[in-house]
């Protein structure tokens, strides 16, 4: 018995991605160094994001993950290097490359007093995104929000919760949309449904940067992933060549029960210890 | 939200729209708190009606000094108890770090808190005024009321960059709480005592020192019929040094996340 409607999750099927990106780069980081004090955290890290494309950056705890994101976000000064989105540095025009990009951080961060179509309003407003207040209701129902309009954010659940961060990041629709472990705490319906939204900003022309320690999650929707570890890129790749390069690796070998997957190409390539 | 088609072309958002929005937000919030602005006027209401005697008025330096006071008061609890902790609640929460990644710059997003707090002051400095105006009888013209106001805005930028250092030193939302609560107590008593004089030598001087004591000083030379003693410009002077002081420190070290 279904006790609370959802979104039509039932109706929603994978999407199947396109034939090719445009090969157009979208995003260029190139020799980004980002450092906390003393302590480097990314470490002349280089990678480029082509249109059309979901790219994923897997890391054990503490490899840099967040870090790069951060510097991409414009939330940290990188030390050196430079990331240009567009060909808008992100350094030196914030705004505007900030206008072309959609976020959702690990923690939603929404102000526990509004309301769901407040916290929608504030950020049409912060991106100028024109929208009556009848076709922001129509929006928010979209996405299986429209029960919830009245509701401030403390009240809703986490699963509504990230569903709101998704819509805001993508109000504007972004060229590029940045996902700090979008699936993390998160059932299975919920996953997929992502996935399937994911899938679709792709398919419309836009491009995704996930974080992720799921395996699974990179090779279900990534078209490449980058592995990285103590703030350097080791690998870059899809998963399927990433899969086929390092079969024969040792170290991948010693990793693998059966057929090599992508998780034991990572923990070849990263080592199996237990990371804080 | 049905389509996820990407725009060919962007342009950086305008300044005025983000800023209008930031504003909207941070009012809403604002009304949603009006607890928290009835509980700021309850202790200047108690100075008010506790000092509302002769003997009482005199014994802590008239009536000029008690009103001075209790919108010092006033506001310093809406500023060291209100904004503080809700800064450091929401840093917690990851709210300014959503707000970041949005193109509105930091100064709109920390700008338009601190004036809806001013808006959020000035309100309680105009109630703890009529009230005091009524309770101790003053009778004050219209023009004292702009001096005391312009005073007021004066206070609100004392306590919330009081409040702001406050945060930007002490990283924990529940020791900003904790804190804020003893450094609120502090100053009112100090500067409830100083004022009467019951002190003794060193922290009589300490107390006219202290940002109560300066705003205190500078409330009474404006209801005083507006004559500066050398020590209201002194006070003034010195409130100008812990705003620009406290606010460079509250910036320099706030930090947008709690890590």
């Amino acid at each position: 018995m279904i006790l609370s409607p959802r979104p039509a999750l039932n109706a929603i099927a994978p999407v199947p991605p396109p034939t090719a990106t445009d090969g157009t780069t979208l995003l260029e980081v190139h020799e980004l160094t980002v450092a906390y004090g003393p302590k480097v955290a990314v470490d002349k890290v280089s990678f480029d994001i082509r249109r059309s494309e979901i790219f994923g950056l897997l890391g054990p705890n503490g490899a840099g993950k967040t870090t790069t994101l951060s510097a991409i976000e414009g939330l940290r000064r990188p030390r050196s290097g430079t990331v240009l989105l567009n060909g808008v540095d992100i350094v030196r025009q914030p705004a505007l490359a900030k206008a072309q990009m959609g976020v959702q951080l690990q923690s939603t961060g929404f102000q526990s007093e509004l309301t769901v179509r407040q916290v929608a309003r504030l950020y049409a407003g912060l991106y100028c995104v024109a929208m009556s207040g009848q076709d922001l209701d129509a929006a928010l129902t979209d996405v299986g929000l429209g029960r919830e309009l009245d509701r401030t954010t403390k009240q809703i659940s986490g699963g509504q919760q990230q569903r709101l961060s998704l819509f805001v990041a993508l109000i504007h629709h972004p060229s590029i949309l940045l996902l700090d472990e979008p699936t993390t705490g998160l059932d299975p319906q919920s996953r997929r449904y992502l996935w399937t939204r994911i899938e679709r900003v792709r398919n419309g022309g836009g491009s995704i940067l996930l974080t992720t320690h799921s395996m699974e999650e990179a090779q279900a929707v990534c078209d490449r992933v980058a592995i990285v570890d103590h703030g350097r890129v080791l690998a870059i790749d899809t998963p399927r060549n990433l899969i086929d390069e390092h079969r024969d690796d040792p170290l991948v070998r010693a990793a693998a029960r059966g057929e090599v997957t992508l998780e034991d190409v990572f923990i070849g390539l990263t080592g199996s210890e237990i990371r804080d | 939200m049905t389509s996820t088609t990407v725009p060919t072309t962007v342009e950086a958002p305008s300044l005025e729209t983000m800023l209008g929005a930031l504003l909207r937000a941070d009012l809403v919030v604002l009304t949603k708190n009006r607890m928290r602005m009835l509980l700021s006027l309850m202790l200047p209401l108690i100075i008010l009606t506790s000092t509302s005697s002769s003997k009482a008025t005199k014994s802590f330096g008239g009536a000029e000094f008690i009103l001075g006071l209790a919108i010092t008061a006033g506001i310093a609890g809406t500023s060291i108890m209100g904004y503080a902790p809700m800064v450091a609640r929401d840093r917690d929460n990851g709210v300014f770090q959503r707000l970041r990644v949005s193109p509105a710059p930091t100064w709109a997003v920390m700008g338009s808190r601190l004036s809806v707090q001013m808006v959020s002051n000035f309100v309680i400095a105009l109630a703890v005024l009529v009230l005091g105006d009524n309770i101790h009888h003053l009778s004050l013209s219209a023009e004292s009321y702009v001096l005391v106001l312009l005073v007021s805005i004066l206070a609100s930028a004392v306590f919330l960059a009081v409040a702001q250092a406050l945060v930007g030193l002490v990283k924990s939302a529940d020791t900003v709480q904790a804190f804020g609560r003893l450094l609120y107590i502090g100053l009112v008593i100090v500067g409830l005592f100083g004022a009467s004089g019951g002190l003794g030598g060193f922290w009589d001087t300490v107390s006219k020192w202290t940002p109560v004591g300066v705003l205190m000083n500078v409330f009474a030379g404006v209801l005083g019929g507006g004559t500066f003693s050398s020590q209201d410009w002194l006070s003034l002077l010195a409130c100008g040094g812990y705003v620009v002081a406290l606010t460079t420190l509250g910036i320099y070290c706030f930090r947008f996340d709690s890590q």
